[in-house]
């Protein structure tokens, strides 16, 4: 299965590296879509991890009793279907695809599950529809 | 077989015009011929729903006890023009709030009014014998408005450029974001639906069409701004922009579905405007001219990181825009729109349905537009001395 997660350090646990802790302790196949670190050495990474259900758990078991704050991200971008007008001005943006045009109808349509969080396209939408909640 | 304005409005009244939108008219042609078509079919709908930045609003707001001359107008803390007449005012779409709220501008205002919300009017004057009043603050609502319509100086353009960016960084345009290096490409026009493609020499659209404009009637009141006709053309239909058109309507019949306002990162405030065009099918000739596909028609590419002097790099058919991919130089390209198909689909199909329900008669022009027309552009120049005059 597939999970994105939200992993906030700070200054305790910034060293660390949890990709090879992902990788090699649980064989989970983890992708840095997001890092960042703060002034403070505080910051976050998201992640979306493949692997079985049952590791992808232990494994953020893990994280948190090294102190990460560990988060899953469901609907981490959101839409409001009413202020959206189906312009497309976020379609041609988005590094995953996960925006397209119905062939029929030429809606715009979210695909959250491949998604990568990035935000590029809150930018890009003229009636502020988009919203990222990470 | 050729049909009058009054033979089709005659069959609207009884509710036996038959009308298709510029979408469907082209299977139909493709099948039954442009011959049998233009028979069989009284009246093709199209339809544009994009980001129309000329636009505005005239208002009259109604004499205040005791009443003021209003010079300094905000509406929602956006200026409106004060220079008319005491209690008239002229509010653009692109004007972008004072205060500290970003992202709402003069459409917003717009939208606002039309969604019947309250509007928070502030204006000032000098104060003179006849209109005592020298400051005013009040809410007022489309209900409370004597007048309140859209007059458009330049809407529905016939073609636009797609905009691509050859530079290293991200340019945030009214055609949207653009990658840098060519990631993506940006086009804005309706195409196949688009009013003015579909009757790309203007022979049925004129001074007095009637026309879907934000939800509500309009008309075409007079050229846009800008209009142009010496443009390249290919099956007689300009690959870049070329016509425009002025319109004016009612804001009190509109839909705020149909009048939106945007916020373009990095470029302002626009207006998002659905406007429909019913053409009748007098003869073949309209009949062959609306029947245009997005095979058939094109627009060239432009490099926005470029000030100025963009020159086109290549041309593309609105079928290969829609793809979702273009090719250049051996590159692949991701396209997407500015303007809503989905919106230009609604527009059309909602003025069919009204033509076909009797509720939308057509409107024979008092007037064609301009057969030949030129951009100038801007010169900076010292003022001329007036013997040379």
């Amino acid at each position: 299965m597939r999970r994105k997660v939200r992993v906030d350090f700070d200054e305790l646990n910034v060293g660390e590296s949890v990709a090879y802790i992902l990788a090699t302790e649980f064989g989970l196949k983890p992708n840095i879509v997001k890092a960042q670190v703060n002034d403070d050495s505080s910051g976050l990474m998201i992640f979306i991890v493949d692997g079985e259900e049952e590791l992808l758990d232990k494994a953020m078991g893990r994280l948190k009793s090294m102190g990460f704050e560990v988060r899953d991200l469901e609907k981490h971008i959101t839409r409001d279907k009413a202020r959206c007008w189906s312009c497309g001005a976020c379609v041609s943006i988005c590094p995953s695809k996960s925006f397209t045009y119905d062939p029929e109808t030429w809606e715009v349509h979210l695909d959250i599950d491949t998604c990568i969080a990035c935000g590029s396209c809150v930018t890009s939408c003229s009636v502020k529809a988009l919203k990222l909640n990470i | 077989m050729a049909k009058t304005y009054e033979e089709i409005n005659e069959k609207i009244r009884s509710k036996k015009a038959v009308v298709c939108t510029a979408e469907e008219v082209v299977d139909l042609v493709r099948k039954k011929g442009v011959e049998k078509a233009a028979e069989e079919v009284d009246v093709v709908t199209t339809g544009t729903f994009g980001a129309m930045c000329s636009s505005g609003a005239f208002l009259n707001f109604g004499h205040s006890t005791p009443p003021i001359r209003m010079t300094n107008i905000l509406l929602n803390g956006v200026q409106a023009y004060g220079g008319l007449a005491a209690v008239d005012t002229y509010i653009g779409a692109t004007q972008m709030t004072e205060d500290s709220e970003k992202g709402y501008g003069g459409a917003h205002v717009i939208e606002d009014l039309i969604a019947g919300k309250d509007i928070h009017l502030r204006a000032t004057g000098p104060g003179t014998d006849c209109y005592v009043r020298k400051e005013i603050d009040t809410y007022v609502s489309l209900d409370d408005l004597n007048e309140a319509y859209l007059y458009n100086p330049r809407n529905s353009y016939q073609n636009y450029g797609v905009a691509t960016n050859t530079s290293d960084k991200a340019l945030y345009t009214y055609m949207g974001k653009l990658l840098p290096k060519m990631k993506n490409a940006s086009y804005s026009s309706a195409g196949q639906l688009s009013p003015l493609l579909n009757d790309p020499h203007c022979d049925v659209i004129g001074i007095g069409t009637r026309i879907f404009l934000g939800g509500g009637e309009g008309y075409v009141s007079w050229q846009g701004t800008q209009f142009k006709t010496d443009v390249e053309e290919v099956g007689g239909v300009p690959v870049a922009g070329a016509r425009t058109l002025a319109v004016i309507g009612d804001m009190k019949q509109m839909d705020p579905y149909y009048v939106r306002g945007l916020d373009i990162h990095g470029y302002g405030i626009s207006l998002a405007l659905g406007i429909g065009v019913p053409l009748p099918i007098l003869d073949e000739g309209v009949m062959a001219r609306a029947a245009v596909s997005d095979e058939d028609l094109f627009a060239e590419m432009l490099d926005y990181s470029l000030p100025s002097g963009r020159v086109p790099m290549a041309r593309y058919s609105y079928a290969q825009l829609r793809s979702g991919k273009i090719e250049y130089q051996g590159k692949t390209i991701r396209t997407s729109s500015m303007s809503s198909y989905a919106g230009a689909k609604k527009v059309a199909q909602e003025l069919k349905d009204r033509i076909e329900r009797g509720e939308f008669l057509l409107n024979a022009p008092s007037l064609m537009l301009p057969k030949a027309g030129s951009v100038k552009p801007l010169k900076v120049r010292e003022a001329r001395r007036c013997a040379e005059r």
